[in-house]
């Protein structure tokens, strides 16, 4: 006879029944949680504006401090053309690169949002950072226009260049698929001076979407004091500043339309990429006394003369300098203004943006000021720790948000 | 796109198998319970793809496609367990 086992189900066995029972129906309702989470998080970054805000600075921040493209940029992103214009202006011929999504216009929001890039004195049009900028730009849906003058190219600043900032707004503006009041104006170093200068020209004044000064002045007059003394006032503390030769130059030829052609010759005689200027004593002696006096200025060599020199300069140089000063044009300015800023800026003192702060607090304009310590001037410092580059990265994250919400 | 395409539809098949471990297959699909939902996934987050690329930024097409398949799949229970109520 065969025998018959029979299972006893003890209380062990059913409770531990029991208990994978809860655990599996536990994993369930959590599984849909995360679906239904998934769902919204989904859906709002994608539906809202200020969702796709967000997405479009996450994957922007990487191409703003690394020369490089981001991956889902490059993956997910729109495909892009480069074309290259050229327009007139007061200034001559100004020079553009346009980056531009191929795709058509999105129907929502029905118009792309259009960024000028103003990259400064010097010839910056195949500079890493700004190709790869100007490139992630476009992948996001962005158009992307850089524009540079001969004068800018001569790191040269000329009131005339203001005309060509507005004239490539305008342009950009008319430009297929891109929404009027959906420009904002981008200025890295002087780029964001005149940037800002353009801002108050009442053909764009009212529909400009925003003005970013990236490591740019406020008051020309004031740079100019700080490269006589060599010093920065720092909160009423005079602190020591070393600059780089490149605004000692650009100071130097650019208070050179202001003076005689013999001047302007021997002060470019003295042109070299260590000091900017150094002239030999006889050569010092060979300048006007205006001369002398913007010498003196740039080099940094009579820091106990600095007002004195400035008071020898020609009437004609307080007017250029003034007209080169978004200080003359605050209270035209009417489109929001972000200030960006590092503190160890060795191009252009971070008190000017601190200043343009506080004269921007004073009329009530709204504007956001921002200063860092992860860049020098325009460039992102090597060998950061991870608490600078989160802490300076999160804030420039919010610039960004506020700079893309045109192209929402 | 087809890279892009591609990524949509793994991304569909694999939410479509997390619904059915979440056992939101619809009760008449369950003889074919671990090819439904994984296909349907992948069907709708393809078309969110495209549609957004189309309508919207191609940058947005990935999340459309996410919560496009998320919907469908939420769609097709409540869908399936209504029709199944109605036929009871």
């Amino acid at each position: 006879m065969a025998s018959e086992r029979t299972v006893v189900a003890t209380p062990q066995v059913a409770g531990g029944k029991r208990r994978q029972g809860r655990w599996r129906r536990a994993g369930v309702i959590a599984l849909r949680g995360a679906l239904a989470l998934v769902l919204v998080v989904s859906a709002l970054l994608s539906l809202t504006p200020q969702g796709r805000s967000a997405v479009r600075a996450a994957l922007l921040l990487p191409a703003l401090v690394t020369a490089t493209e981001p991956a889902p940029l490059l993956l997910a992103g729109d495909p892009i053309r480069h074309t290259q214009s050229t327009i007139p202006s007061q200034d001559g011929p100004v020079y553009l690169d346009i980056y531009a999504p191929t795709s058509p216009t999105p129907a929502v929001p029905g118009a792309r949002e259009g960024l000028l890039l103003i990259p400064g004195v010097g010839d910056n049009r195949g500079v890493a950072q700004l190709v790869n900028l100007a490139q992630s730009l476009a992948r996001s849906g962005v158009v992307a226009m850089a524009m540079t003058t001969d004068t800018l190219m001569s790191y040269e600043l000329a009131p005339p260049t203001v005309d060509a900032v507005v004239a490539a707004t305008l342009a950009l503006q008319r430009y297929p698929g891109v929404g009027r009041d959906h420009v904002g104006i981008i200025g890295f170093s002087a780029g964001g001076s005149l940037g800002a200068l353009a801002a108050a020209d009442p053909r764009i004044r009212d529909t400009l979407a925003f003005v970013l000064s990236f490591g740019g002045y406020y008051d020309a007059t004031s740079m100019l004091r700080d490269l006589g003394h060599r010093a920065l006032d720092v909160d009423g503390k005079l602190v020591p500043w070393q600059p780089d030769p490149v605004p000692v130059q650009t100071m130097a030829i650019t208070l050179g339309q202001v003076l005689s052609e013999s001047d302007r010759t021997i002060l470019a005689s003295g042109f070299n990429i260590v000091n900017g200027v150094e002239l030999s004593p006889a050569d010092q002696a060979r300048l006007s006394p205006a001369g002398q006096a913007a010498y003196h200025l740039v080099t940094g060599d009579e820091p106990a003369q600095v007002n004195a020199n400035l008071a020898a300069l020609p009437p004609e140089a307080q007017t250029l300098l003034a007209s080169l000063s978004p200080r003359s044009v605050i209270a035209q300015l009417r489109a929001p203004i972000y200030l960006l800023h590092d503190r160890s800026d060795i191009y252009v003192p971070f008190t000017e943006s601190r200043d343009f702060a506080a004269a921007l607090t004073r009329e009530g304009h709204p504007h956001k000021f921002v200063e860092f310590t992860i860049f020098q001037h325009v460039e992102v410092k090597s060998g950061l720790g991870i608490g600078p580059l989160l802490r300076d990265g999160w804030s420039l994250y919010q610039v960004l948000l506020a700079a893309l919400a045109p192209a929402a | 796109m087809l890279a892009l395409s591609l990524i949509w539809l793994a991304l569909g098949a694999l939410l479509g198998a997390a619904a059915t471990w979440g056992r939101l297959t619809p009760p008449r699909w369950e003889s074919r319970r671990w090819l439904a939902l994984p296909v349907l996934g992948a069907g709708a987050a393809l078309l969110g793809g495209w549609l957004s690329a189309l309508l919207l930024d191609h940058l947005f097409a990935t999340l459309v496609a996410i919560w496009l398949c998320v919907a469908s799949l939420g769609a097709a229970r409540l869908l399936a367990g209504r029709s199944a109520k109605v036929g009871a």
